[in-house]
């Protein structure tokens, strides 16, 4: 892994040859389509909703039902939810695989499928699939031509971006015989042949081991810090805790929260935890009598102060009795509490039952 | 426009690695076998049958190989999922169909000439004079495999392989025998079954336009070494076969653009 390596590579690695890939955020070209979409999102959806029918008898399924998003440009973005919750799909509404059966849907200021957009576009689908028969450098080669790129300068890139990977030595070898988390890295390296703006991972962190999860993390934390938009689907939290400026909760193929992660996990302190050592037996008999949990660990009492309670209480107490104030940490929302709870939500109130006012509101508005 | 042509020659490149070329050792084995053994039977008509059973068996191979290879063409991807990956750039949907189409036209053209190279080797060895015309022969050959092709590609935009498969073995036949079922559509008097017939005629490929054996010309049958054929007549016939093409693959081209990829 040569992660330091990334920025310098990419930069002398990547130039815009033929259309408008690769310009950096915020400094559109003179002339290009991206002069008129400076103030636009990176992407956006608004109740966006998707229904498959499948099979002979054209079952229906809803995979989405209303999605709305808001990626600004240059930030990275988590989109989180179970197993399920529409993420692949609506990810797949935006790169034109699937037609939306309502809502709407743009990419970096166009609509979806646009070519201008997709070449300043990179994507990475859930567990990828490349042409097996291929040897890495080859892939990325046929890649470059599909955006058009002289042979030359695919070729260019191919190498530039395997050595950013970490792939370099595999560059000869028949795809076949990857590793799930090279071909991960491959399949990273391809959505960066363009040097795209925007680029989308699908799961890019599921299924590897915790080297390769380490990896892939550091690399699209760097794209972050190189100006790139970024939006990845997850559904392990600490992951988009790790990376995301702003995330968006799906739960039954809907968007029932999204925004900054503070907004997201530290809007609610859900109790306070305080440490108490050698607490005098007064405070004991004190603490017995109120209405705080209390738990001994040895010499050391555990409290736990509800929502909502005062915390300076307790401490005038110890303060009174007798006792060291070891510790007072605040538990606020973990990401999983908040998904765990829209998710529970969300059946209570049945899959069919509108939304409440705040969660159907476009992200960002 | 480079990107169409990428994918062709991924496509045919895929092929090329998946050992399709194999499939040329079985036809040289069975092309010299047949012939050798044909020869011996037939006193000074050597060469006159294994021009006919090479050049059928040819046709015979490549048709089987186009639409094995033709209704896994699209599917394939699907299965395999590498289409997410590939659509997502800056492509149409078009292109990609069009040049998994070429890819695949550009395998077998490199199989006819291998084949072609096998069967012209044992007819030089068993002392034949190599006729012009027998380029006409091939011509009409690989017309009818890309018509075969894009039947092939057509249906797998839709459907699975197998469905695909039965269906452009049933086009193959009845192309094969469109003068046959207007001939049978004329004969009969009931109302109803000569229209559905003559419709039948008229959808799928006259592909007799291509395979010119035991065609009847002016009372008489032909065989497929006969000189019979002139280059008008292949142009004539690569105009058909144009317009065939054209409007199949329109058709794959816009239901495949609108389908979801799940």
């Amino acid at each position: 892994m040569h992660s330091s390596a990334l920025q310098p590579a990419v930069q002398s690695a990547v130039q815009p040859v033929g259309q408008p890939v690769g310009q950096p955020v915020g400094q559109p070209a003179a002339g290009s389509a991206a002069e008129s979409e400076g103030g636009t999102p990176a992407l956006r959806t608004h109740q966006l909703a998707k229904t498959y029918a499948l099979g002979f008898f054209r079952k229906k399924v809803r995979a989405i039902r209303d999605v709305s998003l808001r990626v600004e440009r240059g930030e990275i973005f988590g989109l989180l939810g179970p197993n399920g919750a529409g993420k692949t799909t609506t990810l797949k509404v935006l790169m034109g695989l699937v037609r939306p059966t309502s809502g709407e849907a743009e990419v970096l200021g166009r609509p979806v499928g646009d070519l201008v957009a997709k070449g300043r576009l990179g994507y990475l689908p859930e567990s990828p699939y490349f042409y097996d028969y291929l040897t890495g450098r080859e892939l990325l080669v046929f890649v470059a031509e599909l955006f058009g790129l002289p042979r030359r300068e695919s070729r260019r890139r191919a190498d530039a971006l395997l050595e950013q990977v970490g792939l370099q030595r595999a560059a000869q070898l028949a795809l076949r015989r990857y590793s799930k988390g090279m071909l991960q890295r491959v399949g990273l390296a391809q959505a960066l042949i363009n040097d795209p703006e925007l680029v989308v991972l699908d799961e890019p962190l599921s299924g590897l081991d915790p080297i390769g999860r380490k990896q892939i993390r550091e690399l699209i934390a760097q794209l972050g810090a190189r100006g790139k938009t970024v939006v990845f689907s997850s559904h392990i939290l600490s992951d988009v805790e790790l990376l995301a400026q702003r995330a968006a909760i799906l739960v039954g193929g809907r968007t029932v929260d999204s925004g900054a992660l503070d907004h997201l996990v530290q809007a609610r302190i859900l109790s306070t935890e305080v440490l108490i050592d050698r607490p005098a037996p007064v405070l004991l008999q004190a603490l017995a009598g109120g209405a705080y949990a209390a738990e001994a660990v040895g010499e050391t009492v555990r409290v736990v102060v509800p929502e909502g309670e005062d915390v300076g209480r307790l401490v005038d107490l110890v303060r009174r009795h007798g006792g060291a104030l070891l510790a007072l940490t605040p538990r606020r929302e973990s990401l999983e509490d908040v998904v765990v709870r829209r998710a529970t939500d969300d059946n209570g109130a049945g899959a069919a039952a509108p939304l409440p006012a705040r969660d159907a509101q476009p992200m960002g508005a | 426009m480079m990107k169409t042509p990428a994918i062709a020659l991924n496509t045919f490149r895929e092929a090329i690695r998946n050992k399709v070329l194999y499939s040329l050792l079985f036809f040289a084995v069975v092309v010299i076998v047949a012939s050798l053994a044909f020869g011996a039977l037939s006193v000074h008509e050597e060469v006159r049958l294994t021009t006919d059973l090479g050049f059928a068996g040819m046709s015979a191979f490549l048709v089987l190989i186009a639409t094995f290879l033709g209704v896994n063409l699209v599917y394939k991807e699907l299965e395999r999922k590498t289409v997410y990956t590939l659509l997502p750039k800056p492509i149409h949907r078009y292109q990609f169909v069009l040049g998994k189409f070429f890819g695949l036209a550009l395998t077998l053209l490199v199989l006819l000439a291998l084949m072609c190279g096998v069967l012209l080797l044992v007819l030089h060895l068993q002392g034949a004079a190599l006729e012009p015309a027998l380029a006409m022969l091939v011509a009409l050959i690989f017309l009818e495999v890309l018509v075969v092709t894009a039947v092939a590609v057509f249906f797998s935009s839709f459907s699975t392989p197998l469905l695909s498969g039965l269906f452009t073995v049933g086009v193959f036949l009845l192309g094969r025998s469109v003068p046959d079922i207007r001939a049978v559509a004329a004969k009969l008097d009931q109302p109803g079954l000569p229209l559905l017939l003559r419709g039948v005629a008229r959808v799928v490929p006259n592909l007799r336009y291509f395979y010119v054996t035991g065609a009847e010309i002016d009372g008489q049958q032909v065989a497929i070494s006969g000189t019979f054929v002139d280059w008008g007549y292949v142009g004539l016939a690569s105009g058909y076969a144009a317009l065939y093409l054209a409007v199949v693959l329109l058709l794959a081209m816009a239901l495949f653009s609108r389908r979801d990829l799940i």
